[in-house]
């Protein structure tokens, strides 16, 4: 009950901000704008139109996650509102959960909104249900869960901005997971351990990049439904290690 | 009577930017508050009250030393469910209602309906907040307003433990006296409170015993009474001829005259049969012989000058 309430309470300050409203309107908009671009061939404004509304929803999905991760354990610190909350019978961890939970839920409830505007413009544009593309919206949530323990785990120790920072970078490196994964078979054997320590410890962002193989059809992914749950465990194994480690620090830590 | 709050030797040390300095900010601090007790825990800026407070609340850790609140460690759990803070300058969420705010402490405290809407109701009533103000974000609050909240919610769990941490500091004369009868209030109900405040008039009126720390240390403790009587004896009398005014103020040079009354300040209580003597031998009646009371600002500034403050 204490950590719902603290998530619940948590949904509605990040729904209040207008910062992460701003973001949902810019992006609503943007896939509802898709359409519009009509200079193209039949084919062509398909694949466009796909291809806009999953990256959309992936770039607002992202700030979204960043913004609100980074502010939600500093703001409590900064505002001293964490002092009336962990004085009451609330353990530090149910407190870190409740706001991961929280700042989750609101991530959710806008990549959700972005998806149905999203799947609306398809219906409306195509005339056709497009069910595969919920697949790319599941992806980009389970993408953004893995961001948003990331930065819940940053923000136990390090202040909002240096957290941007390193939440930013490592979901750059662990979107070229290619590249590490090739690096590890280098000829310099110092280039080959640290791209292994690189490709395995950091977050494997890639692997929810799906939107290629869903925009283009002919592209197949082998035994797509084991791909995705792979993907889905993966995303909730490494978040749950990831609030952890930010429950151990949180739980050292003076406020 | 039962001990609601024990601390022995509680010690919190900061290290500077440079992690070379170590800043002592409570410093082997020992002390006991009994259940139903008002204590009054009086200090300058930076003494380190807030710094025991939140220790003791589990929100930061002790260097050294031990306490036990409500009969368990500190921060734990049980406790804290039957104890709450009144944390100074309160910030809440400002974009709730004074409702909501209250509405989210009772689901901390687990408490389930309709017990939490009954709660909240008597909370915000015992505060004396407007009810038109119930149901208004807090962004619109003024600080007044936003220290009844700040009350409420430390009322909401009927707590046998009460820390207000200066919650009279910045009000005006109005919301200040309503306040302090509050809190007045509260101790009547058999609470315990620790009150740490710079408003030592406040203190007076409300606290049965308190403590002085400077620097982290601390200097003295024990009842108002105790702290508050000096070593001297006062004597008040009548109708003094004015030659046997010059005879006492030979003996001791704390005297004042105001319309034919006569106010002694005895410092060493021998002295006072001698005055006596004096005022009936020449006829005068003594209407009082008192011991002199000091107010609790001079007992603080007393013993904190006497400390080394500056």
């Amino acid at each position: 009950m204490v950590t719902f309430a603290i998530a619940r309470q948590t949904v509605e300050d990040m729904l209040r901000r207008k910062i992460l409203l701003i973001l949902l309107i810019v992006g609503v908009c943007l896939i509802a704008l898709g359409p519009s671009l009509g200079f193209l061939t039949p084919r062509e404004s398909s694949a466009v139109l796909r291809s806009l509304g999953l990256a959309v929803i992936l770039i607002a999905g992202l700030l979204i996650t960043v913004i609100s991760g980074i502010q939600v354990i500093p703001t409590e610190i900064e505002r001293r509102t964490i002092y009336t909350v962990l004085s009451k019978p609330v353990q530090r961890y149910q407190f870190v959960l409740g706001k991961f939970l929280g700042g989750i839920m609101t991530v959710f409830v806008m990549i959700v909104a972005m998806g149905i505007v999203f799947l609306g413009v398809l219906f409306w544009h195509e005339k056709v249900f497009a069910p595969d593309m919920l697949k790319g919206v599941l992806m980009t949530f389970c993408q953004m869960m893995l961001l948003g323990a990331l930065t819940i785990f940053f923000s136990t120790f390090a202040p909002p901005v240096v957290n941007f920072f390193m939440s930013f970078g490592l979901f750059i490196v662990g979107n070229l997971s290619t590249v590490t994964e090739s690096l590890t078979e280098n000829r310099n054997p110092v280039t080959a351990i640290m791209a292994t320590i690189v490709h395995y410890t950091i977050p494997n962002f890639g692997n929810f990049n799906i939107q290629n193989k869903l925009i283009h059809p002919e592209i197949v992914i082998k035994n797509e439904m084991v791909f995705l749950t792979q993907n889905v465990v993966y995303a909730v194994l490494y978040s749950a290690v990831l609030l952890v480690l930010a429950i151990l620090v949180f739980d050292k830590r003076e406020v | 009577m039962a001990v609601a709050l024990s601390i022995q030797g509680l010690t919190k040390k900061y290290l500077d930017v440079w992690n070379k300095e170590e800043i002592t900010a409570v410093d082997d601090l020992t002390l006991e508050v009994e259940e139903g007790e008002i204590f009054g825990f009086l200090g300058r800026n930076g003494a380190g009250k807030t710094t025991t407070i939140k220790m003791l609340l589990g929100l930061i850790f002790p260097t050294s030393g031990t306490a036990s609140v409500l009969g368990k460690p500190m921060g734990d759990t049980e406790a804290k469910s039957q104890l709450s803070y009144l944390p100074e300058n309160p910030y809440f969420y400002e974009n709730m209602s004074g409702w909501d705010v209250l509405d989210f402490y009772g689901r901390l405290f687990r408490m389930g309906e309709p017990t939490r809407t009954q709660r909240i109701e008597k909370c915000l009533n015992d505060v004396r907040l407007d009810k038109r103000a119930w149901r208004r974000p807090l962004r619109g609050y003024s600080k007044g307003m936003l220290q009844r909240i700040g009350i409420a919610q430390s009322l909401l769990n009927d707590p046998k433990l009460l820390f207000l941490d200066e919650p009279t500091s910045g009000l005006d004369p109005i919301a200040h006296a309503e306040l302090r009868d509050i809190i007045r209030d509260v101790g009547k109900q058999g609470k315990t409170v620790f009150l740490s405040s710079h408003q030592l008039p406040d203190v007076e009126l409300v606290c049965n015993r308190a403590a002085i720390i400077h620097r982290g240390k601390l200097l003295t403790s024990g009842p108002l009474s105790e702290l508050t009587s000096g070593d001297k004896v006062e004597v008040l009398a009548e109708s003094v001829p004015d030659d046997a005014v010059e005879q006492i103020r030979a003996l001791c040079p704390a005297v004042e005259r105001s319309n034919g009354r006569v106010r002694v300040t005895a410092v060493d209580p021998g002295q006072v049969n001698d005055i006596v003597d004096i005022v009936r031998g020449r006829k005068g009646s003594v209407t009082a012989v008192l011991p002199h009371k000091r107010t609790l600002e001079e007992v603080f500034v007393d013993t904190v000058l006497r400390a080394g403050g500056d």
